[in-house]
């Protein structure tokens, strides 16, 4: 008997990271009370006309490139017109005949095997508003309504659960790393359905989309719970409906919102009160200059510089350290010892203070100073967590502060008075040695660096114990 | 009660800046002639009490324009800062906005008065503003017959001389056709030319206000304050600063003038044929250049017209849903009950059949089979034009196929109304300015109309030719004959 084969498409909606609304001036923030970003324009009022907000237009056209599409270079608008309380004016600012992107793809990657999914079309539109319903009565939040969305439709390219989280881990790294989207699902600034259907032929089976899921790994729970009840009813000789079920996170399961209508009409046509627009060749070169550093090309130059798979997984995850790390790419800086410390001490720092790295008083001239110190085995990493405190908040120079602990380059003179003395004071490791036990040195070595105290650099002590050793 | 309001803008001005007259004078007697013609129901809404303080407010500013302190009515279909707007409907009966329109900003901004809101047909949708939910206005030279529409209120008003200024919309025809049939200058300027932000949208890609005024110098020095590109209307136009009334009075000899042939064919009254070919031959004798052309599908506009307004009609009105503001069903059992029945009482019949059109134009395939090919003839239309102007410095014909019918009349068939329109809608299809000067009266004395069309933003033309006819002609416009 033939297995069943899982087919799965994807929408992504995600809010683009601009400081106002796609096609008016007042603010796009989350968080702030009902109703208090809002005004004529995305109440819908009669009279009031759409503007274009240009930075939307940009992120969108990176999500678009960074997406491998082609771009539609003359674009315009389309009215989706269709009632419901949460869309202001009935109709919904998108667009339908000439999206921004076309044909693009994802490359994702399954246990070293990589595979495409097909990116149909990405698309600019207005978020609508927030519906909050309570004791029997609909509340309207429109601090949400116009916020500028991309759509972003694959094409039924995903077999599976893990290539579908695959491929929303992909997508939300490129967006992040674009600085198109924070994509946080949680607060809704990125939002999925998934078209799930099972067929035991080459022709798909039956199109069930679900909605509101609200993380990447419920997306795969969703996925394998809705295989298995597609199969499941097709075994009991169902025939099932095209549908729209959303996801319950109480019980892991799908449930039915409606039954889709056929030829649902949305009555598209050609936005009147925007011209079109042209997007030329100067202006997308410009645009795709301005894009951010991808992750991967940034995974390659960690690698490339020696940090370790493990490590290059944690900065990747962590922009504000990749962002930092990248300062000094090409300054010629240790950049494992580097990243050791990003991830390391400060993250430590960090978390225990609840306070963001720019706000401490690290500068980029104390860290090169530090990884160049710990680089040179001017301090050892005991030393720095001693003065981590001090470096993250005084704006003192990391000299004035290794000072004010106590720690300074000894002089020639200093560092070979107490080689003498060590040597006077173990006059039998250093005939050990010189009978030709090599470990003997070791311990001397460790006698002057307690001497020392840590304020003399390793190399210099090894080179002039091996020096004084052989007089 | 004196009778400033029937002298020039210029001359009331003088009287303004010599202090003779105070701005109150002016508004005490724009609401006098109101209250005296209240029958024309000209009005939906005085503004009575503002425009009596601020004519006091004003009486100590200098008197900086041509506009100071003279009254002007709005159509109401153009948001007016908390002042009724109500679209001539019962869906916004009680719709106070909230902002002003960029036209009623630069108004202000000139200190003009409003008197108040004209009448018009309901949303806009008719062309003889009998569709309105206040009852119809009257034509002033013969209360029995309809102003036109759908800027039926506004025609009615300067016709009647009680504002010396107002503001109309044009769609398809709905400025200058009701300025035809009530005699007076009405123009539609070139798409673009003024912002739309705050007019009520009707037909979002044809839309257009325009000033409708007693004679033509007064028009073009009203659409000098009117137009400019707004940063709120992304269809309006940035264009150089430039003076429409800077060619009035210049000599028309050796312009080229051409006469699209379906406009002078047998669709047209006798008596409108005859004043037009009058208005001709004058136009030859002073030297102008006249020819018969074609103008390619400009049979269809009508067509396209319906296609294109209803089209986009259907969706510039789904948000009158009941939910944000305007009529709302009161209790109603759940929300497609609230849609349904605030939208079948909130609308009347002739609003309701076009939004229903629309959304069946719109519909699956018929987007494909009507409104794309519509916007592609459209073009053809606009293109035809265009090429016409490359030889033409104007073209003409009358404006209207009838002069003023009677308020009881064609009210069986309303598809029959579109036909009121069918020689100025061409112009909305083509985008292009479009100008009504009155060229004389029927046997009945109602007005007949000539109808002026410029290329695109050449409205100073269309005003040189105008202000030509009007002086040569020399009509008494005033239905009471004046003094």
């Amino acid at each position: 008997m033939n297995q069943y084969k899982t087919t799965i498409g994807i929408e992504v909606h995600a809010e683009l990271k601009t400081k106002s609304k796609m096609f008016s001036d007042s603010a796009n923030n989350y968080g702030k009370m009902a109703n208090t970003c809002t005004n004529v324009i995305d109440l819908g009022y009669p009279g009031t006309l759409p503007t274009i907000n240009e930075k939307a237009i940009e992120l969108a056209l990176r999500a678009a490139l960074v997406l491998h599409c082609k771009i539609n270079k003359v674009m315009h608008f389309d009215r989706k017109n269709y009632f419901y309380p949460d869309n202001p004016k009935n109709y919904q600012i998108t667009q339908n005949r000439t999206p921004i992107g076309i044909d693009g793809y994802v490359e994702i990657t399954i246990n070293n095997v990589p595979k495409k999914i097909r990116i149909h079309d990405i698309h600019i539109e207005e978020d609508t508003c927030k519906s909050i319903h309570s004791n029997n009565k609909s509340l309207l939040d429109f601090n949400r309504a116009g916020v500028p969305l991309v759509e972003i439709v694959t094409e039924a390219d995903m077999n599976s659960a893990e290539e579908a989280m695959a491929y929303l881990e992909k997508l939300r790294e490129l967006l992040l790393y674009a600085d198109v989207s924070d994509c946080k699902i949680e607060e809704g600034s990125m939002r999925c359905d998934c078209n799930v259907s099972v067929s035991k032929t080459e022709t798909y089976g039956t199109k069930i989309e679900v909605k509101n899921i609200g993380s990447i790994s419920n997306v795969g729970v969703a996925i394998d719970y809705e295989k298995a009840r597609q199969i499941s009813l097709l075994e009991k000789g169902q025939v099932l409906k095209e549908e729209t079920r959303r996801f319950d996170d109480k019980t892991n399961s799908t449930i039915l919102m409606r039954v889709k209508e056929t030829g649902n009409d949305y009555r598209y046509f050609p936005e009147p009160d925007i011209p079109f627009i042209e997007l030329t060749d100067e202006y997308i070169e410009e645009v795709a200059k301005n894009i951010p550093m991808t992750a991967e090309k940034r995974r390659e130059i960690y690698l490339n510089n020696g940090i370790s798979e493990v490590n290059v997984k944690k900065i990747i995850q962590n922009r504000t350290i990749s962002d930092y790390l990248n300062k000094f790419i090409n300054q010629n800086l240790n950049l494992v010892i580097a990243s050791n410390l990003l991830l390391g001490d400060i993250t430590a720092y960090i978390n225990k203070y609840e306070i963001p790295l720019e706000k401490t008083a690290l500068t980029d001239e104390k860290f090169i100073d530090i990884v160049t110190c710990l680089d040179t085995g001017k301090i050892n990493s005991k030393i720095f967590k001693e003065i981590l405190e001090d470096v993250m908040e005084q704006d003192l120079p990391v000299e004035k502060i290794l000072e004010n602990h106590g720690v300074r380059e000894m002089s020639e003179e200093e560092l070979s008075e107490i080689i003498n003395k060590v040597l006077e004071n173990n006059e039998q490791s250093v005939s050990d040695y010189k009978k030709g036990n090599e470990r003997a040195i070791k311990y001397l070595m460790g006698q002057i660096m307690k001497e020392t105290k840590g304020n003399a650099n390793p190399n210099t002590i090894v080179e002039k114990l091996e020096s004084k050793l052989k007089e | 009660m004196s009778k400033y309001l029937n002298l020039e803008l210029k001359e009331i001005n003088k009287l303004l800046k010599e202090r003779k007259i105070k701005p109150l004078d002016l508004v005490e007697e724009a609401f006098d002639n109101i209250e005296k013609n209240k029958d024309l129901n000209a009005f939906i809404t005085l503004n009575k009490d503002q425009a009596i303080k601020m004519a006091k407010d004003l009486e100590n500013k200098e008197v900086d324009n041509l506009f100071f302190a003279i009254p002007i009515a709005i159509k109401d279909n153009i948001c007016t800062k908390d002042l009724r707007t109500t679209c001539a409907s019962k869906m916004l009966e009680n719709f106070i906005p909230v902002y002003d329109a960029t036209v009623i900003e630069k108004i202000k901004q000139h200190n003009m008065i409003i008197i108040g809101k004209t009448n018009m047909d309901e949303f806009a949708m008719g062309s003889t503003s009998r569709t309105s939910y206040f009852g119809p206005p009257k034509n002033p030279w013969d209360e029995n017959k309809i102003a036109g529409g759908s800027s039926g209120g506004s025609a009615s008003c300067i016709s009647a001389r009680l504002v010396p200024l107002a503001l109309g919309t044009d769609t398809g025809g709905s400025i200058r056709q009701p300025a035809s049939y009530c005699g007076l200058v009405g123009m539609k300027p070139t798409y673009g030319r003024i912002s739309r932000y705050g007019l009520i949208a009707f037909g979002s890609s044809l839309d257009q206000i325009g000033p409708m005024t007693r004679n033509v110098y007064e028009n073009a020095a009203l659409l000098n304050i009117l137009c400019g590109k707004d940063e709120k209307d992304l269809t309006s136009t940035r264009r150089e600063k430039e003076d429409f009334t800077s060619l009035i009075g210049e000599d028309i000899k050796g312009m080229n003038i051409a006469i699209p042939k379906y406009f002078v064919t047998d669709i047209v009254e006798k008596e409108i044929l005859e004043k037009f070919n009058n208005t001709v031959n004058l136009l030859k004798e002073n030297g102008c250049n006249v020819e018969y052309i074609d103008i390619d599908y400009i049979e269809n506009a009508v067509t396209l017209y319906q296609i294109i307004a209803m089209g986009e009609a259907s969706s510039n009105l789904a948000r009158f849903d009941g939910i944000r503001y305007g009529y709302s069903y009161e209790n109603p059992k759940n929300l497609e009950e609230l849609y349904s029945k605030t939208r079948q009482i909130g609308f009347g019949d002739e609003v309701k059949r076009r939004i229903m059109v629309g959304s069946l134009i719109l519909s699956g395939e018929n987007a494909k089979t009507y409104y794309d090919k519509a916007l592609r003839i459209r073009d053809d239309i606009r293109k035809s034009f265009l090429k016409a102007f490359e030889k033409y410095d104007l073209i003409i014909g009358p404006t209207t196929t009838t002069v003023a019918y009677n308020l009881t009349d064609n009210l069986d068939d309303p598809s029959k109304t579109f036909l009121d329109d069918i020689l100025v809608i061409p112009v909305n299809m083509a985008g292009l300015p479009g100008l009504n000067i009155p060229i004389g009266f029927n046997k009945d004395k109602l007005p007949i109309g000539l109808h002026i069309i410029g290329n695109e933003f050449d409205e100073k033309t269309i005003y040189k030719l105008a202000s030509y006819i009007e002086k040569t002609l020399n009509l008494n416009l005033n239905p009471k004959g004046g003094e």
